[in-house]
């Protein structure tokens, strides 16, 4: 019993070590910003890039990219000639075998600060660039919005029980 | 055994708890720690302290020594500073291993029960959570006061001492200030007397007094258990102790760690429960009964929470399954000494359960590691971005779901002086943050679009990216983004926050802390109905003096219209009102709200005339 008693007070006394101490404030600095840097261009790997998603994302996978609901939408920041010239919107997205095997095609259409993209179908599994010119005047001298709809995905407790539309690695506005 | 030997029994269980849990041991806080931790604020003298250690709070719980008395001491010693918390956890536990070793030792006899019985114990995964979040140190303290008890008690019966005796009494009666689930105590005891010491178990009698009046006393303060806290006794009570016995088994929540075969996992859960009873039979067969006392351990000490079946958590088999823990261990003692068959069915189901529980324990570990530094990296980099900007409010982005419910809800950021945080509301950010209306409304927790960029245009707020670790601000890329957005009018008013003050209208005084003060009429701009069945809510205060002349009546009117007509009276001190808003509401961008009420007050010496003081308005 003595042992016994022996061993939990020098388990106790080994916690009550480190008071002999004060303690040193833990200190994390922060990352001052450095100037405007919103991208044209939303890499989906990219974490910090999470500030210009509006809606419709979940997290990213893999480090690499991101399953989107049917709807969803992203702020750019247009490339610089795009009020005289326009830009060329890009989507790299991948089509996954299961939303294609439940809805057998659907259609990805475009809404730019309120000037619709005409849309494009697919009805194969596999990966896509969705890339639409997108006239001047939809732009402005600030970010713009861009709207994504599918007409058809998948809705929660089909295949997940998250809705599901596609997955997406990259959204940018190329200059013309 | 040599001294080598016997060294390598006590410390070998420790050091593989140690090797097991390492990451439990750099575990940072979440959670209610936070709420622990501010305990210190409201301790000013004695009288405070009093209060803060026994006053019996959510659920009636008072548990002054493993989280009240356990937090204030640390806080006072080590501040922020986890690592001592944890060192003192995990030191609890070496005592633990070590106590269940010389308990099992001595019930079986067996040196080999007496190892295997703190390992297989220690390496359950119900331990992950107790041992690496401070604020279930109550089941490793509770645990420990029940071993304690149960060894003296022991010792008492051995060596015929009463030292041992009243000890056992000492250990008990602390065992109250560790966790509610300490009541068993008695139960146990007289188990143990009744299975194989009869001639005990009258001494373990006064005990139940003890007990009782501890539930009585529980009973009368806790509040009446609704929602998650509503005990069933019904047959739910069957199915509860069903799956508490497969998650103590281990490999029913395999699932965490990717496994897929649910199937093969429940099948094995039950063929190890199914070798444990056979065991048990085959002792009582053999006119043993000690193979009963560690079953009803088990039973005993998860009967309290077999009710609660919309309240069940992995980490409350902690304590049970030290009893399986105990008779596997004799199993496999016995198992030693049997045929090669049975020696290779033994440990091969040994080596099933910690082939299961080892990676879930360690998994479930790294998950509580990697939350909590992820709460550390966001509330020491909020400490810092208020020393930066002492004025603004703060703003964050890229907050996960359960860094979110490890921090916000649990007021964690007071615990390192900030205030006035909140987090984007931007629908990407919004939707990462799964509701839980059953725990709390979360609201108010992210400060509305409009709001936001009112005080973004007046320098009145900053916006930090916490996505990376270590916060980025991204105030002037959030304005682009939140400018090229949407935004709607606040369907959300804190109406003692200066952010919120454009809401406002006339006839309201300055903010007053939380809260502002009304004159008798006072208007203000709310984000209109987005669904039918909606509500208005109300919160605020009327002071007592408002009614010194009977009730005064506060009228509500929404574009031009009477809405609603309250009375209110002296009961109606701290007030909560709702009125249902009419259908033709419903998409309206922005209603007109206007507040009157029929009799003013002014306190000696202030010059305003106040009636009503409101906290949040807002529609739901």
């Amino acid at each position: 019993m003595r042992r016994l008693a022996l061993v939990v007070v020098c388990a106790a006394l080994m916690a009550a070590v480190p008071g002999c101490r004060r303690h040193k404030k833990a200190r994390i600095e922060t990352i001052e910003e450095s100037g405007p840097q919103l991208s044209p261009v939303i890499n989906m790997a990219d974490p910090h890039a999470s500030v210009q998603l509006l809606k419709g994302f979940y997290d990213i996978e893999q480090n690499a990219w991101r399953w989107t609901k049917g709807s969803f939408s992203v702020t750019l920041r247009p490339p610089l000639s795009a009020v005289q010239k326009g830009a060329t919107l890009e989507v790299k997205f991948a089509a996954p075998d299961p939303l294609i095997a439940k809805v057998k095609s659907f259609t990805l259409a475009a809404n730019v600060n309120g000037t619709a993209i005409p849309g494009e179908t697919f009805s194969k599994a596999g990966e896509y660039k969705y890339s639409k010119d997108v006239p001047a005047s939809a732009f402005g001298p600030d970010a713009v919005t861009v709207e994504f709809a599918m007409d058809k995905f998948l809705p929660p407790g089909s295949v997940d029980q998250r809705e599901l539309g596609i997955v997406v690695s990259s959204i940018g506005l190329e200059p013309k | 055994m040599n001294r080598v030997h016997r060294a390598v029994w006590w410390t070998l269980p420790s050091l593989l708890c140690l090797a097991l849990y390492w990451y439990g041991l750099k575990c940072w806080f979440a959670q209610d720690d936070f709420a622990w931790l501010s305990l210190h604020f409201d301790v000013q003298d004695l009288k405070g302290l009093w209060r803060n250690l026994f006053t019996p709070m959510a659920q009636g719980t008072i548990r002054f020594l493993s989280e009240r008395g356990f937090f204030l001491l640390f806080y006072w010693l080590f501040g922020m500073d986890a690592l001592p918390y944890r060192i003192f956890v995990f030191a609890t536990q070496v005592a633990n291993l070590v106590l269940l070793a010389s308990v099992a030792r001595r019930l079986t006899g067996s040196r080999l029960a007496g190892f295997a019985a703190p390992v297989l114990w220690m390496a359950n995964s119900a331990l992950a959570t107790p041992m690496a979040w401070s604020s279930s140190y109550n089941q490793i303290l509770c645990a420990f006061f029940l071993l304690l008890s149960f060894h003296l008690f022991l010792r008492h019966i051995e060596t015929g001492r009463w030292s041992y005796y009243w000890w056992q009494w000492a250990a008990f009666l602390a065992g109250f200030g560790a966790l509610e689930l300490n009541v068993v105590y008695p139960a146990l005891a007289f188990s143990y007397a009744l299975l194989c010491a009869r001639r005990q178990m009258l001494k373990t009698l006064p005990m139940f007094g003890v007990s009782i009046l501890y539930a009585a006393l529980h009973r009368y303060v806790a509040p009446s258990a609704t929602g998650v806290y509503t005990m069933y006794w019904d047959r739910s009570i069957l199915q509860t102790l069903r799956i508490y016995t497969e998650w103590t088994m281990g490999t029913t929540r395999l699932d965490v760690v990717g496994f897929e075969q649910m199937k093969l996992a429940t099948f094995a859960a039950w063929v190890l429960v199914a070798a444990l009873a056979a065991f048990v039979v085959w002792k009582i067969y053999r006119r043993d009964l000690l193979a009963l006392f560690f079953v009803s351990w088990y039973v005993l000490v998860l009967s309290p929470l077999l009710p609660l079946r919309d309240h069940m958590t992995t980490y409350y088999v902690t304590i049970p399954a030290i009893g399986l823990s105990m008779l596997a261990a004799w199993a496999l003692a016995e198992a030693s000494r049997s045929a090669i068959w049975i020696r290779i069915i033994s440990f091969g189901l040994a080596a099933i359960y910690l082939a299961a529980a080892i990676p879930l324990a360690r998994a479930e570990t790294r998950w509580h590691y990697d939350r909590s530094h992820a709460v550390r990296d966001l509330m020491l980099g909020a400490q810092r971005a208020r020393e930066i900007h002492p004025r603004q409010a703060i703003v964050v982005s890229g907050v996960s779901n359960d860094v979110f419910w490890a921090t916000f809800p649990d007021g964690a950021f007071r615990t390192v002086g900030v205030e006035n945080i909140y987090v984007s509301p931007v629908a990407y950010q919004r939707q990462r943050i799964e509701e839980h209306p059953e725990i709390q409304d979360i609201t108010e927790f992210f400060l509305p679009s409009a709001i936001l960029l009112r005080a973004l245009d007046r320098g009145d707020a900053v916006v930090y990216d916490a996505a990376g670790g270590r916060l980025r601000n991204i105030t002037t890329q959030y304005s682009f983004v939140l400018g090229a957005s949407k935004v709607e009018e606040p369907r959300f008013l804190d109406v003692g926050n200066p952010l919120f003050s454009k809401q406002l209208g006339t006839g309201w005084y300055p903010p007053d802390g939380t809260i502002r003060w009304m004159g008798p009429r006072a208007e203000v701009r709310l984000g209109g109905p987005v669904a039918t069945g909606q509500s208005l809510h109300l919160l605020g205060h009327a002071p007592q003096e408002l009614f010194q002349n009977g009730t005064v009546r506060l009228t509500v009117d929404i574009n031009s219209r009477e809405l609603a007509n309250f009375q209110l009276g002296p009961d109606n001190v701290d007030f909560e009102l709702a009125v249902p808003l009419p259908s033709d509401l419903k998409g309206t961008g922005a209603i007109s709200l206007v507040l009157a009420v029929s009799r003013t007050w002014s306190a000696q010496g202030d010059g305003r005339m106040i009636s009503l003081a409101f906290g949040k308005i807002f529609i739901r």
